[in-house]
This record gives C-alpha cells, structure tokens and sequence, in this order.
C-alpha cells in the first residue's frame, strides 16, 4: 500500500525528471510549506498531519476521494503504530484517547484493518498486527 | 437449515444520530459498553432480532447490512455468485456483537452484493 509520503516522494522525482534542477526548496514552495518541514516528512523523521495532507493534496490537484484515502491511510497507520506497542489496550476507546481520533473514525479505521488483514482480532483482550501491517 | 437473519446493522455517516433515532421512536435500549464502544440497539423483546449502527467510511453512503448464517458458507457464496453476486469483502473472522463484542470470533463473514 503506497503511503501519501511514497506519493510525495513518486511526485519530487517525476518533477525532477522533467526538470533536473527542480529542488526540495521548489517543491516545499509549490507545496506550500517549507523545506526543512517537507525534509522531515520525506525522510519520515515527521508524521503527516490531516492538515498537511489536505494542504498538500490541494496544491497537488488530488481529487477528493483521494485526499479522504490519504487520511484514512493516517488513521490506520496510526492504530498499527499503537498495536505493536506491548502497553497497546485493545479498546477503542482508548486507541481514541491516545491518537486524538473520534471514536468512529478509530472504528473505520479498525475495520480497514481487519479487512486489509493487517490486523486480527485474536480474542476480547488480544487484538495483533500480522505481517502484512 | 433455514438460513436465518441473524442480526441487522445499519452503516450510517451520523451513527449517533442513527442510534438517538430508533431508541427514541422505538424506545430501544442503546447499549455501548462494549470494547468497540459499538452502539447495539436492543428490542428487550424475546421475538425478533436485535442490531447496532456502525459508523461510515468516510466518503460511502449509509446502507443497511443483514446478517444470514449459513451452515456453508464456501457454498453459499458460489451460489452466490453463481446467481449474479459479486464478492465485495474477503471471508474474514470478525466479532459477534450480537454476542457481545468479540466474545466469539469463529464466525465469518462475507459481503455480497448484487452486480
């Protein structure tokens, strides 16, 4: 599953292909950020943000859907991060207290998961990513 | 074996107000003490079958899913498709709310839809 920072990243090299000396400092611009924060993002020393991902989908022309499949895909990967912790509670209510989601939106996205077999439901108090999260 | 309805479940993008609705008209019981915090909506009557609402994703209509055991299900889903169906979710084990979250998880389920 390609993440909305792989597509990022996809984009910066189709724009320096077309135009080698088209830098990081151009596209944070294009992107409307700046170069040492799109920096941290690409490298993945910094997590994307809904507001980011809106900003950046907007300036990139991503259709609706797609900027919705981007923010999910944060949910998800958020839920994931938290589940391979050992202190992970499986509750939602608490994955919900912990990412700072909605109760529902910690719902969608368990359902994503399970369906995506990324993660199971293993029994009442063990809730486990598989190898493909 | 008849096939039964075993549970209905309504795919809502406002689940709260979903739920608010049918307790109020119905004077339903809405019960979410459960792992999920899923909303279950209980008759409290001995006829009929109970449900719950479960939120959207984002961006699909809401829907109203039923629930239908099958002894097979391998089987009931060739017929299925056999019949003009197409396969929309992958067999997956998945709670049994109408059970209490999570307290059984050896049953599957599948999504059917008509092409």
């Amino acid at each position: 599953m390609v993440s909305f920072r792989q597509n990022l990243l996809a984009e910066l090299a189709r724009r320096r292909t077309r135009n080698p000396r088209y830098s990081l400092r151009a596209f944070a611009r294009d992107l409307g950020t700046d170069h040492a924060t799109l920096s941290q993002i690409l490298r993945g020393r910094r997590n994307l943000s809904p507001r980011l991902i809106r900003q950046f989908g907007r300036r990139l022309q991503l259709k609706p859907d797609e900027l919705v499949e981007a923010c999910e895909q944060l949910n998800t990967e958020a839920i994931l991060r938290l589940a391979r912790r050992s202190t992970f509670r499986p509750n939602s209510r608490w994955i919900a207290t912990r990412t700072g989601l909605r109760l529902d939106a910690v719902n969608c996205a368990l359902h994503r998961l399970i369906h995506q077999g990324r993660l199971v439901m293993e029994t009442t108090v063990r809730w486990t990513t598989t190898p493909y999260a | 074996m008849p096939n039964p309805v075993v549970r209905w479940q309504i795919i809502s993008a406002e689940p709260d107000q979903a739920a608010g609705f049918y307790q109020k008209l119905f004077a339903w019981k809405l019960s979410t003490a459960n792992a999920l915090g899923y909303r279950e909506l209980l008759s409290g009557s001995d006829d009929g079958i109970d449900g719950g609402v479960w939120p959207a994703q984002p961006g699909t209509p809401g829907f109203v899913q039923l629930h239908v055991e099958v002894t097979d299900l391998d089987a009931t889903l060739a017929a299925a498709t056999k019949l003009g169906a197409r396969v929309l979710v992958p067999k997956s084990v998945l709670p049994r709310p109408d059970r209490g979250p999570f307290r059984d998880l050896s049953v599957e389920e599948e999504n059917v839809t008509r092409t």
